[in-house]
């Protein structure tokens, strides 16, 4: 019975949508648009996410030394951070080293520092910490302890750069949301108007229904079946446009900044975030058209 | 089988639709329903269908008063009846066939079973080979045959019919009769409701006469 009043419920709203096909076109693009929108905004937060994650893998923490440090001096530097849990590994950069990484790096400004005169950068040990070590506030006590210490100049650690990072990455998440909420209404408005119109074009047809005693949920079913298949052709609709237009930014960022950016980084929406769009654009489409019939008791 | 006392259907202030009309059906009776137009024969039929609710009165079919029915029990209620109405009252975008069997679909009936009740009854009405029609592509007497086997398909205890033949030249008329007719020898009982009494005085039977909402000859 229930398979039986399922099969009847899709049939009779595949049936309605084809028949009211123009109205049902604007509802499916008006919950594609918004759930594009949410979308593209869940992938920016998402490859946001990934990329502090890559980069809080990658966190440094650099220990400058003074140019008149004694061995002992940054022995004892050394000592304290291969000492500390949070280091993973410690590598000392000598003077040189520096200057030949600089070179390397900015070979256009190689000639500012190939003068007679002492080149400006100082040794340093680069440690690479934890990954769990990446924006805590551990970090931040093991940074103060090795500015006390004797021997060195400065301690930087791009902790704030992080966290300034994952702060635009929840900001975009709640905007994407927000803006998302406020598209999902008008959506599931645009169901609600395009339901009512097919409940005004087939209000004959519900009267019938309604006298030979039809119980309310076999008149409301086809209705709300086609809110919700509306909901799911515009889900669809979206996620591929959103897969289009991932994969056009995988290239046009790829070309833009060669090197920078890796194509193959730029992640898409993972299964689970997939399967919620459909399953919200299904709500959506269920909720304009619960709404719309409504007045059918 | 059908039982009214002391019914009042008031509209706005002071124009009665009904005015402390009382009447008694039994059960497998076939009764008409007649009187001018305005007499209040639509608004009796509507009550008994529940599509509206009477000022004052009691109104019972098979024992159960329909006046205080919640809305799930309505629907429970007009499963239990046949309806048939001038204007045919046919869903457009389904066919003959589906048409009648909408009435067993929404009873639960299995599908097989569905099929062949509906199959005989669009025989019984003599269209069985037009079951793929929809009911725009039928003349008028073909439409009305087909609401009465939608009707009819349920097997009702009660059948009530609002001017079934207005639409009908006198010839089908007298055949949409026939039917009820060989509706009412099965036991059924048959509520018609019709202002003509020369097709009254064709087919016999009991006549209720209504004018300006009360009994006048019962």
């Amino acid at each position: 019975m229930l398979f039986a009043g399922l099969k009847y419920f899709v049939s009779e709203a595949v049936t309605g949508l084809w028949r009211g096909r123009r109205s049902t076109v604007l509802s499916v693009v008006t919950i594609a648009a918004a759930l594009f929108v949410l979308g593209i905004f869940l992938a920016v937060t998402a490859n946001l996410d990934a990329l502090v994650a890559r980069w809080g893998a990658a966190a440094e923490l650099s220990v400058y030394l003074r140019d008149d440090v004694s061995l002992a001096e940054r022995a004892e530097v050394q000592r304290a951070l291969r000492g500390d849990p949070l280091v993973r590994e410690v590598q000392l950069v000598t003077r040189d080293e520096a200057l030949a990484r600089f070179r390397r790096d900015f070979p256009d400004l190689a000639p500012a520092v190939s003068g007679p005169e002492a080149h400006p950068f100082p040794a340093s040990f680069e440690a690479r910490l934890a990954p769990e070590a990446s924006g805590g506030d551990l970090v931040e006590s093991l940074a103060v302890r090795l500015r006390g210490m004797r021997g060195v100049s400065d301690v930087r650690y791009d902790r704030l750069w992080l966290q300034r990072l994952q702060s635009i990455a929840a900001l975009v998440g709640w905007g994407g949301a927000l803006v998302g909420a406020v598209l999902a209404l008008a959506a599931a408005l645009t169901v609600t108007n395009v339901v009512r119109l097919a409940l005004f074009s087939r209000r004959d047809e519900i009267q019938i229904m309604e006298l030979v005693g039809a119980p309310l949920s076999f008149i409301k079913g086809p209705f709300v079946m086609e809110g919700i298949l509306q909901g799911a052709l515009g889900a669809i609709l979206a996620l591929g446009a959103l897969g289009l237009a991932i994969s056009l930014a995988r290239g046009r960022l790829a070309a833009a900044a060669p090197g920078l950016i890796d194509a193959n980084s730029i992640v898409g929406l993972p299964l689970a975030t997939l399967v919620l769009v459909v399953v919200g654009g299904m709500a959506v489409g269920c909720l304009g058209a619960l709404l719309a019939a409504r007045r059918l008791g | 089988m059908i039982e009214i006392e002391g019914l009042s259907k008031l509209y706005g202030r002071d124009v009665f639709a009904l005015e402390d009309f009382s009447m008694h059906v039994g059960k497998g009776e076939f009764v008409f329903l007649t009187g001018p137009s305005g007499a209040g024969k639509s608004t009796l039929l509507r009550i008994l269908l529940c599509q509206e609710a009477p000022t004052t009165g009691r109104v019972a079919v098979g024992g159960r008063d329909i006046t205080r029915l919640k809305p799930r029990e309505v629907q429970t209620y007009r499963r239990t009846l046949g309806f048939v109405f001038q204007d045919f009252k046919l869903i457009p975008g389904k066919t003959v066939f589906e048409n009648v069997m909408f009435a067993l679909r929404i009873l639960g009936v299995p599908d097989v079973q569905q099929r062949r009740r509906t199959f005989q009854v669009l025989k019984w009405v003599g269209l069985q080979h037009r079951a793929n029609a929809y009911p725009l592509e039928l003349s008028g007497g073909e439409q009305q045959r087909v609401s009465i086997a939608r009707a009819l398909v349920n097997e009702p205890t009660l059948v009530l019919a609002d001017e079934p033949t207005g639409n009908l030249d006198p010839d089908l008329a007298l055949e949409i009769m026939n039917l009820f007719r060989e509706i009412n020898s099965t036991g059924t009982t048959v509520l018609v409701a019709t202002h003509d009494r020369e097709l009254i005085r064709h087919v016999g039977h009991r006549a209720v006469t209504l004018d300006h909402g009360r009994l006048a000859i019962g």
